[in-house]
């Protein structure tokens, strides 16, 4: 209605200073997503070495053909997907269990729960992963220590080094930097929750677990779908924990996707064969978060 | 299909703030309650205790007999509606009104038939598959009241059930409760805090303000023998008329009231009361309600300022030396001119006028209850 009421030069005038507000984050939009997304799907068609000893050859899909033969690739899929299944469900239990002690607490109390929680996410991820290979080390960590005072082992491990124990290492890291967000989120959205549905529930005859699983789950769905796919984003693109503890030793036993693509790239210079292996992971991602947005859709749809 | 007994009920926030003091309430069994007050009064608070939603900081509360103080709200078998409706707004009106049903194990087939049944009586089986969300405000509130019908409980409680509602929906949704009362048949408690639906709805009312029950009563009571100044500036619509620094005049043996310089001979219950109190003369505040205002003659004189013709009755405003009168009469009764800027004669029925304390606005007949019923005459006609 207002718009029909305005005159035209109004609305075109309106029209370019919309898109000038909007000028500064497209070109950064444009510059650092857009452009190297379409450039990766490109030259992951290319024998692309970035210009180092020769020109890059067009390939067409024989990158992505040698992928699925590559063991290296399969193995570190394998582990991608064993950190995602691991730590998805496990990071969204837990973090929804710590909210909902902590929800209802008075307001200094829960502040300090979720300063706890929050420090590994905001702490820079090369300190904490040095203070956790520390804790790790084969003669002086924690573990160790504790470990065999209580004579849980008996001598020590080398955690990091160990091909059984490494991946589970770095997942027990990921889950502490990971649950911080989703606390955050839950708490809010616990808070949120309508609280004249929650007495209605108890008036009706719910107890405390039915008023949680059959009104307050229901009521934060949005929140946990969000929290499944950033989870899931997040353990997809593990990388800096890799790269820093094991470089993906021993054995390939902790290389993930995210990792081998940097390995590929940048350390051998197989530029092509490592975009191709990004946009199959791109593809894993949409994947997964479009099912995990079809499964809660169809729990939230009021 | 119980009786709710309430004994020295009080609520105490953290912080210290008492939201409730000292509230004593005999509900008798099917008996229909008001709790009506100004925001802020202790009524919503007075009836979450009772739904065990808060608290009680100190009394007791029986429902049925049996001492509720600390039972779980989902043992006390009462059913609320809340003034937001709290619908659950990922299930449909169906699994709305099923849900109380469902958590008690009841057979799938009684909660259908039942369901059913009652979405019958409020008219809204069409919308038994429907989300919440897609209901006006009025659909709304009948799933509200029907998820609490369901139940069979032995409380209905409601917290402002209409004030969400639009004028016109609000006066169908209210006579649709009186009618549903009679179905339902059992005890209600029923909080507003507007004095129509206080009037319409109760079988006793309870005027409570800054956490004080300050009378109980039937409609009529409360609108005829208010106890205090608040009470019967409540209760009545249009507000009655009070007359700052007027006399009881004790003389030979008789009272009257002087409002205005005229001098009204009270009448011979109003003798008797005050004789029984032993009350002397003193400064008062008279209150005369507009419906109880004749015009034409009389001793008092006001200046009409507007004139609002309703109908059946017209409403004046009148301005009288300095105090603002409002003035209800029945356009039949009319023989004056009352247009605009007109100055007429009034007078009132001396038997019809309040007296309070000017020092504690308390009704110097009515508020020692017990003594004045002694002297009361039957109950009047009311006029609402």
């Amino acid at each position: 209605m207002r718009r029909q009421s305005m005159s035209k030069a109004l609305v075109r005038r309106e029209t370019i200073s919309g898109y000038l507000f909007l000028l500064p984050s497209l070109i950064f939009f444009v510059g650092f997503v857009v452009y190297p997304m379409i450039m990766c799907v490109y030259t992951s068609f290319f024998d692309a070495t970035m210009g180092k000893d020769r020109q890059d050859i067009f390939i067409g899909l024989q990158n992505y053909k040698d992928l699925f033969k590559d063991p290296a690739f399969l193995k570190a899929l394998k582990n991608t997907l064993v950190i995602v299944i691991v730590s998805v469900p496990v990071t969204c239990a837990f973090s929804l269990w710590v909210s909902s002690a902590i929800y209802k607490m008075r307001g200094p109390i829960r502040s300090a729960f979720r300063c706890i929680f929050y420090l590994p996410v905001v702490t820079g991820s090369v300190a904490v992963t040095v203070v956790w290979k520390w804790m790790y080390n084969n003669y002086y960590g924690i573990f160790n220590y504790v470990g065999k005072g209580l004579g849980l082992i008996e001598k020590n491990i080398n955690w990091l080094g160990d091909e059984r124990f490494a991946l589970g290492c770095i997942i027990l890291i990921l889950l502490t930097t990971s649950v911080g967000q989703p606390i955050v989120l839950y708490v809010s959205a616990l808070g949120n929750v309508d609280h004249s549905l929650v007495e209605a529930s108890q008036v009706d005859g719910a107890n405390d677990m039915q008023v949680f699983w059959r009104i307050k789950w229901p009521q934060i769905m949005p929140t946990t779908l969000y929290i499944l796919v950033i989870t899931t984003i997040n353990s997809f693109q593990c990388f800096a924990l890799i790269q820093l503890l094991t470089s993906g030793g021993p054995n390939h036993s902790t290389d993930t996707i995210m990792y081998y693509i940097y390995y590929q790239a940048f350390k051998l210079y197989h530029y092509g064969y490592g975009n191709a292996m990004g946009v199959i992971l791109a593809i894993i991602i949409a994947i997964f978060s479009a099912v995990q947005f079809k499964l809660a859709k169809a729990d939230t749809s009021y | 299909m119980s009786e709710v007994i309430i004994k020295g009920l009080k609520k105490v926030y953290e912080g210290g703030v008492t939201a409730v003091h000292d509230v004593n309430l005999d509900i008798a069994d099917k008996e229909f309650i008001v709790l009506v007050g100004p925001s802020g009064c202790g009524k919503s608070t007075t009836l979450r205790m009772v739904a065990g939603l808060e608290d009680i900081t100190d009394g007791e509360l029986y429902i049925d007999g049996k001492l509720c103080n600390n039972v779980e709200p989902k043992d006390r078998d009462i059913a609320m509606v809340f003034q937001s409706y709290a619908l659950y707004p990922h299930m449909t009106v169906y699994d709305n009104m099923a849900f109380a049903l469902k958590l008690k194990k009841v057979p799938k087939p009684e909660i259908d038939k039942k369901v059913r049944e009652v979405a019958e009586i409020l008219d809204i089986t069409q919308y038994l598959d429907r989300k919440p969300k897609a209901l006006s405000g009025g659909q709304r509130q009948r799933v509200a009241i029907g998820r609490a019908m369901v139940r069979d409980p032995k409380v209905f409680l409601m917290d402002e059930p209409l004030s969400n509602l639009d004028a016109k929906l609000r006066n169908q949704m209210r006579a649709e409760i009186i009618k549903l009362r009679s179905r339902i048949n059992t005890t209600f408690m029923y909080v507003t805090h507007d004095q129509t639906e206080a009037m319409t709805l109760g079988d006793r009312i309870v005027i409570m303000k800054d956490g004080f029950v300050n009378q109980i009563g039937t409609p009529g009571e409360v609108f005829d023998k208010p106890v205090n100044l608040f009470v019967a500036g409540f209760i009545g619509m249009p507000v009655m008329n009070f007359f700052d620094n007027c006399k009881l005049v004790l003389d030979g043996g008789v009272y009257y009231a002087e409002i205005r310089g005229a001098r009204f001979k009270l009448d011979e219950f109003q003798q008797k009361a005050l004789k029984q109190n032993n009350q002397q003369s003193c400064d008062i505040v008279a209150g005369i309600r507009p419906q109880h205002i004749s015009v034409g003659q009389g001793d008092l004189e006001a200046k009409i300022v507007v004139n609002e013709m309703m109908g059946s009755e017209v409403h004046l405003h009148a301005d009288s030396n300095g105090d603002e009168v409002v003035m209800v009469i029945p356009t039949v009764d009319l023989k004056t001119d009352v247009s605009m800027g007109a100055t007429v004669k009034f007078t009132t029925q001396p038997k019809l006028i309040q007296l309070f304390d000017k020092a504690s606005g308390n009704n110097l007949i009515w508020y020692d209850k017990a003594s004045a019923d002694a002297c009361a005459p039957v109950c009047k006609n009311y006029i609402f």
